[in-house]
């Protein structure tokens, strides 16, 4: 029988349904991140699971979102997503979904046949990544930990892989050699046939019964790869099952568009028919000495110059690339794209712009390599891994700075852009060149609305805000920040800051879908500090009208704090005593917009001015007749002289005058 | 130099409207050519008056024009009776001798000059007291504009 919530669970349930079990974790069932047990509170089930994300890598929101009401086997599809308490107690968030069916291929990893591996690994697969492509979803977690088997003869199920940015968890073995050399966060979503490389290392260690390369460093395998091709550096001297060989031939081609698509691998025979024969690379008569290692063909002096971006730039603006691509190569086509290149470097900036160097070399990789990825001062990564990787960047230490400041770099030139016109006959490059302009324009967004944390969150719709005024809360999305700032406010420290700061105001402007707040231009402008706890209660009280927030009386009385001092220059004192009066009211009743109402209230506010203008011009006018005062000693002296005497000969004439008429009466 | 540029000013009409000198003196010579006892009774009842006369420098001579005009008031009556009774010089002299006119006389010119020098100092006094009122009055309604609107108290009050 369904089991009712309690209103104490529901605070723990993700949608309300899903309780975290934190204290059963199932090791090796999360694709290399924590998992753990999952009961739904309808009917008490078990048999799911929550895969934890890390605090830097948020899940994947589109295949959240695309894969909602997945109902095919084959695969552990994401059922429900949001906060809850990790082992440790922090909160985090969590992706639930079924837990696997048994234990991963990686954990029984033996040889097996061939039909096995056709029908129970390939075919299976082969229809899940099918279906995914039919969502415009690629997997991006397919590798041996991740694939799970109830039993021997059993299909495959393909893991969870909605966790974490795509691919950031793949070991570089199971990797095109192009994403590989990317950061982990910065691989992308890729494309179908990303998964289909995949699934053909799988298909090669399981069909050789161990892990290929084993032991081998992820650069390492990664030249390897690229310098016998990824075929030869997997299967070496070993014999895989002729069917299982052509197959994977295809599928372990350096080009995307060499490999099969999943609907043609759901017919293992005429995708063993169907070969693509990729031009072998031309190799130089002599090679080009790099402090690295002499370079043979183009692809490896792409990978030099990703790897070493000083010394790619110094051969390049010496010329010796173009005279090596000209006379040793054999290529004079590619020699002439790099001269280009190198005359646009002159047109870029000046000889010590270090961003004109990134773009020469980026531009240079670009023309050495189509497939290779973008490649900015020594940071390769694919376009749409763009916002994972500014997420990595945002966390501590030094490493992650340099990240961040590269990505902000490449942002600012809108190298995406620049990339993408040199290798157009790859991809259109219009969408990216768009793209990148809409990121430089949110670059340059003046104020706390805009900057690389406004790209940050614009690109990661369930990061998390940073900020440090949430204390640790888990807000995700936009209507959890309100609450979260109810929280906060009831930490006495936190009352002594401002609550909006540069994170939670790029969080909000970013996840605000209508206008962005003009307000949080001036939260930034230091001209405009008296505004900012009015500018603060005017996003606020946007936020809780349009969300439909409840009470917030702590966080209302956090801001009637900050607003203390807008008060104040309310000049009136009558009327600001009755403006706090009104404050305090409303206050007690945690409406936001009844606070502004009161406070933001420029006709009141205009008339206070008139009347303080007024009120300066009668008392400049006391001010002069003060003075006039404290100045007419003399004068009034001379008027007492004046009139006294007067008086005097009045009182005199008088006498004179009685004297008269006593005479005369006399 | 602005104050006495002042007060050459005022002083101008008075001057215009001052008796002439020259005809003060015919006066006063036909008086004591025509009525000899008469002037000099007066002349002697009138002494201090006209002392303060020749003493007095203020402009207009207020203090003594006040004197002498009591003392011409006191004096009326003795030489009104001097000249009914048609006495010469030496009555006169008797008659304004005699201690109780000469001394109402001096007493009512004493007099007039105390009120000319006491009724400046006390008119001074008024419209001093009235300052203060007005300016206590006007502190008063600017501390109850610097209450209300918060403006900033008069330097040095």
């Amino acid at each position: 029988m369904a089991q009712k919530p309690t209103p104490d669970d529901t605070e723990k349930l993700i949608s309300g349904l899903y309780a975290v079990d934190a204290a059963h974790p199932l090791p090796g069932a999360g694709g290399g991140l924590p998992a753990f047990a999952v009961t739904d509170r309808r009917n008490n089930r078990g048999g799911l699971m929550a895969v934890q994300s890390l605090p830097e890598a948020p899940p994947r929101a589109q295949a959240l979102n695309a894969l909602s009401g997945w109902m095919d086997a084959g695969l552990l599809p994401p059922l429900a997503h949001g906060a809850a308490r990790g082992a440790q107690g922090e909160v985090a968030w969590f992706v639930v979904s079924p837990a696997p069916p048994g234990p991963s291929l990686a954990a029984t990893l033996r040889p097996c046949h061939e039909a096995d591996l056709l029908h129970n690994v390939l075919r299976p697969a082969a229809a899940v990544l099918e279906a995914l492509e039919a969502r415009g979803i690629t997997h991006r977690a397919i590798c041996l930990d991740n694939l799970f088997r109830p039993g021997p003869g059993e299909p495959v199920v393909l893991g969870a892989a909605w966790s974490a940015p795509p691919a950031s968890r793949q070991p570089a073995l199971f990797e095109p050699p192009y994403s590989a050399t990317c950061l982990p966060a910065g691989r992308g979503e890729g494309s179908i046939a990303d998964d289909v490389y995949a699934l053909g290392v799988v298909l090669v260690a399981l069909a050789l019964g161990r892990v290929p390369l084993e032991g081998m460093d992820p650069a390492a395998i990664m030249r390897r790869k690229l310098a016998v091709g990824s075929y030869a550096a997997l299967v070496g001297e070993d014999r895989l099952p002729p069917a299982i060989g052509d197959l994977v031939r295809g599928m372990l081609a350096e080009d995307p568009e060499h490999r099969p698509l999943p609907m043609l691998l759901s017919d293992p025979i005429n995708a063993r028919a169907r070969r693509v024969a990729a031009r072998p690379l031309r190799r130089g008569q002599r090679p080009l000495e790099l402090a690295g290692g002499p370079v043979w063909d183009a692809r490896s002096l792409a990978v030099a110059v990703a790897t070493d971006p000083e010394e790619g730039t110094r051969l390049l603006r010496s010329g010796a690339v173009v005279h090596w691509l000209r006379r040793s190569l054999g290529d004079p086509a590619l020699a002439v794209r790099l001269e280009e290149v190198v005359r646009l470097r002159a047109l870029d900036g000046t000889t010590d712009d270090a961003r004109a160097d990134g773009l020469l070399t980026m531009r240079a990789v670009a023309a050495l390599d189509p497939l290779a990825p973008l490649n900015w001062r020594g940071v390769s990564l694919w376009p749409d891994g763009l916002g994972p990787a500014l997420a990595a960047g945002a966390a501590e230490g030094a490493p992650a700075a340099l990240l961040t400041e590269r990505l902000g770099e490449m942002v600012g030139v809108e190298a995406v852009g620049h990339w993408a016109a040199m290798r157009a006959e790859r991809a259109d490059p219009t969408k990216p060149r768009t793209e990148a302009r809409q990121h430089r324009t949110m670059l340059r967004m003046r104020g706390w609305g805009g900057g690389l944390p406004r790209l940050r969150y614009a690109l990661n719709p369930l990061l998390p805000c940073r900020s440090k005024r949430l204390a640790g809360q888990m807000v995700a999305r936009l209507s959890d920040l309100l609450p979260a700032l109810e929280v906060a406010a009831a930490r006495p420290e936190a009352r002594s800051e401002q609550i909006l700061d540069h994170e939670i105001a790029a969080f909000i402007a970013a996840r605000h879908d209508q206008h962005i707040p003009a307000e949080l231009v001036g939260l930034a402008d230091s001209d405009q500090a008296e505004q900012v706890p009015l500018l603060q209660l005017r996003v606020l009280a946007g936020l809780q009208r349009r969300l439909e927030a409840g009470r917030l009386p702590g966080l209302a009385a956090w801001l009637a704090e900050q607003a203390a001092p807008a008060l104040q220059a309310w000049r009136n004192r009558s009327h600001r005593e009755a403006l706090q009066q009104a404050l305090a009211e409303r206050v007690e009743a945690g409406q936001l917009g009844a606070m502004l109402a009161v406070l933001d209230n420029d006709m009141a506010r205009a008339a206070d001015a008139r009347g303080f203008h007024a009120a300066g011009e009668v008392v400049n006018r006391i001010d002069a007749r003060l003075a006039q005062l404290a100045a007419g000693g003399p004068d009034r002296a001379n008027t007492a002289r004046r009139l006294g005497h007067e008086i005097a000969l009045g009182v005199a004439m008088m006498a004179m005058t009685i004297a008269g008429v006593a005479m005369v009466m006399s | 130099m602005t104050a006495e540029t002042g007060s050459q000013v005022a002083a101008k009409p008075a001057r215009g409207r001052a008796v002439p000198g020259w005809l003060l003196g015919l006066a006063c010579g036909a008086a004591v050519t025509l009525a000899t006892p008469s002037a000099v009774m007066a002349g002697l009842l009138l002494a201090p008056g006209l002392m303060a006369l020749v003493l007095d420098r203020e402009p207009g001579r207020p203090a003594a024009r006040a004197a002498l005009m009591c003392g011409a008031a006191a004096a009326a009556v003795p030489v009104l009776g001097l000249w009914q009774s048609g006495l010469g010089v030496a009555g006169a002299v008797t008659a304004a001798s005699d201690p109780e006119v000469l001394a109402g006389c001096w007493a009512a010119q004493a007099a007039g000059w105390l009120v000319a020098q006491l009724t400046p100092l006390l008119v001074r006094l008024g419209l001093d007291a009235a300052a203060a009122a007005t300016a206590v009055r006007l502190r008063a309604e600017r501390a109850r504009y610097e209450s209300e609107w918060g403006i900033p108290p008069a330097e040095g009050g």
